[in-house]
Parts: C-alpha cells; structure tokens; sequence
C-alpha cells in the first residue's frame, strides 16, 4: 500500500493544480469552502464536478448540471470493471471504498504496474487512491478558500481556464479518425442548438446523443468494429 | 450553501458511487456488451465536444482564437493542466492587449 501511496505523487501534483483551479471555480458558483471539501470527498470524480460545477455557474440548473457530470462518469463502468482481477479475494467493505477511491490517474498506473508484475493489485491501488482523494479533497478545499476572497475572475477568463480544460480532456479522448464524424456532428449540432436559442444544458445532451448516433451508424458500417 | 447547492452534491455523489458500484457488480457481463461498449466508448468524448461547443456558441471571436490555441497546446503537450494555463494566460494577454476582436 505504501509503494501505492508514494508512486502517485507526481500525478498527485498535476491533480491539486487543477484541483486548486476547480475549488476557484466553486466558490465563484456560491459553494463554501466545506461544501467543495464535502463535494471532492463524497463525489471523487475530477472532470464530472467541474462539468457540473460549470454548467450550474452558468444556468443554475442543477438536474442539467448533474446529468451532464454523471453521464461524463460514464467511463467508471468499464473502469471498474476492469479491475475485477485486481479485486478479485479482497474482503467486500475494502472493494466497496477501493471503487470510491479509484479515479482515471490510479487506475491507469495500477494497471499498468500490474502488467508488469502481477504481485501489484489492490494493496496499490488503495495506497494510490487514498492519495488522491486527500489530495483532490485538500487541493479544490483550498482553492475555494482562496476564492472566496478573490474578486469575480471571470471577468479575467477563468471560465475560458476550463473551456481549455475541457478541450485538453477531448484530446486526451481521442481514438483516431473514427471519432472525426461524431466529434463534428455534436460539435455542429450543439452550435445550431445553441443559436436557435435552447439552454445549454438540453444542447449538450442532444448534441452528444446526435455524435453517439454517428458514432453508432459508422460503426454498423463496419460491421460493427469497435477499435 | 442553497438547497440547490445541497442537492447537486448529492446526485453527483449518488451518481458516481451508484455507476462504480454497477462496474463491481456488473464485471466481466459490461465489458463484453458490445452495445454498453460502443455507448461507453463515445459518449464521453461527444460530451465534451458538446461542452466545448456550448462554451463558443456564443463567444467573441477573441475567445475563438483562443480556443484554437488551446487546441493546439492540447494536441502537442495532451496535459490538462499545461492546456488549462496557457489557454488562460492567451485569453488574458488577448484581453489585456485589447486586440480588437
């Protein structure tokens, strides 16, 4: 557990950067310090709070902004899936906080260490989890410390700050040419949504349900190949 | 804190716990649900098109411009952090400069 808890630190660092910037981002949308510290504990789910954090800033519509994250925690179902070998004879209260404290960073590097020597599973991917999340929950805590002291950084483009985040996600999302047609169909659709004046959070759901509809209509054609 | 802010907490956690839990339960039977899969494999990337897109719809040409450096930040370092800085710090400098756009 302990090689767990240390190997993760140097994502743990790029975490409570970005977390920091999300903690700004929540006290600018009217959450106290403590209730972004509860949100980062009980949640766990970087890129889902900022979506939904983002979306409530904006339109103040809370089951928008939470479909919006949950959906985008959609990839947790095959994550977590995943690791039913890693899980495999471990008593069931310690599986049931491991997938609470597993997230993109200690997932990946407990697979891939687990590809390397077998010997590393679950004593590792808590020790790496438990890291996380202290440093996730302290980080955003922080952040929103801070910013509740701080003028109104949206007139300075701290939202443009997570439009960036958001396009950095997309490029890390990237599976080659076959996402090209759905990224431009929901990408297109959601603009035309937007202009003939719908809400932001509707457009979202639609435009990315006109992309998997693309997505799923390509991949018929190809006789259903999925890589 | 607003019921409003209460409540979005408490589906975001109920939301995440519950599709973890389902990955425990669920195991081997999601992986090899070909439809699950596909739905799984797309739909978050077409979310955050979506977001990006709803964050430009409306946007000065000034926060496009910015938006395509981002774009390229991203395509060459591929770190959240690294693209989330420098899109900022272009939005501010195009801001601060005043370019008329």
């Amino acid at each position: 557990m302990k090689q767990g808890f240390y190997s993760i630190l140097p994502f743990a660092i790029g975490a409570a950067a970005y977390g920091f910037a999300f903690g700004i981002l929540a006290a600018q949308a009217g959450y106290p310090w403590w209730g972004v510290a509860l949100m980062s504990f009980s949640v766990h789910a970087g890129s889902s709070q900022i979506v939904a954090v983002e979306r409530f800033g904006v339109d103040g519509l809370v089951i928008g902004a939470a479909l919006a994250g949950i959906a985008l925690n959609l990839r947790y179902l095959g994550i977590v899936a995943s690791l039913s070998a890693i899980l495999r004879g471990v008593p069931l209260w310690q599986k049931l906080i491991a997938i609470h404290i597993t997230g993109d960073e200690n997932w990946a590097l407990t697979m891939a260490r687990h590809a390397k020597d077998p010997q590393i599973g679950a004593a590792f991917l808590i020790g790496s989890g438990l890291t996380m999340i202290t440093v996730w929950t302290s980080s955003t805590a922080l952040g929103a410390l801070l910013g509740q002291q701080m003028p109104d950084l949206a007139s300075y483009g701290l939202g443009f700050a997570f439009t960036a985040a958001f396009i950095a996600m997309a490029r890390a999302m990237w599976r080659g040419k076959r996402n090209i047609a759905p990224w431009a169909a929901t990408f297109a659709i959601t603009v035309l949504l937007m202009k003939l004046g719908m809400q932001s959070a509707y457009a979202i759901l639609l435009g990315s349900l006109a992309g998997v509809g693309v997505a799923a209509f390509l991949r018929r054609g190809t006789g259903g190949s999925i890589t | 804190m607003t019921l409003d802010h209460w409540l979005l907490i408490a589906l975001l956690a109920v939301g995440a716990y519950g599709l973890r839990l389902a990955g425990l339960i669920g195991g081997q039977a999601i992986l090899h649900n070909a439809k699950l899969k596909t739905l799984l494999d797309d739909l978050p990337g077409c979310l955050i098109v979506a977001l990006v897109a709803t964050s430009l719809a409306d946007a000065a040409p000034l926060t496009w411009i910015a938006a395509a450096f981002a774009l390229v930040v991203a395509i060459v370092s591929n770190n959240v952090v690294i693209t989330m800085a420098l899109g900022f710090a272009a939005m501010f400098g195009l801001q601060y400069f005043g370019v008329g756009v």
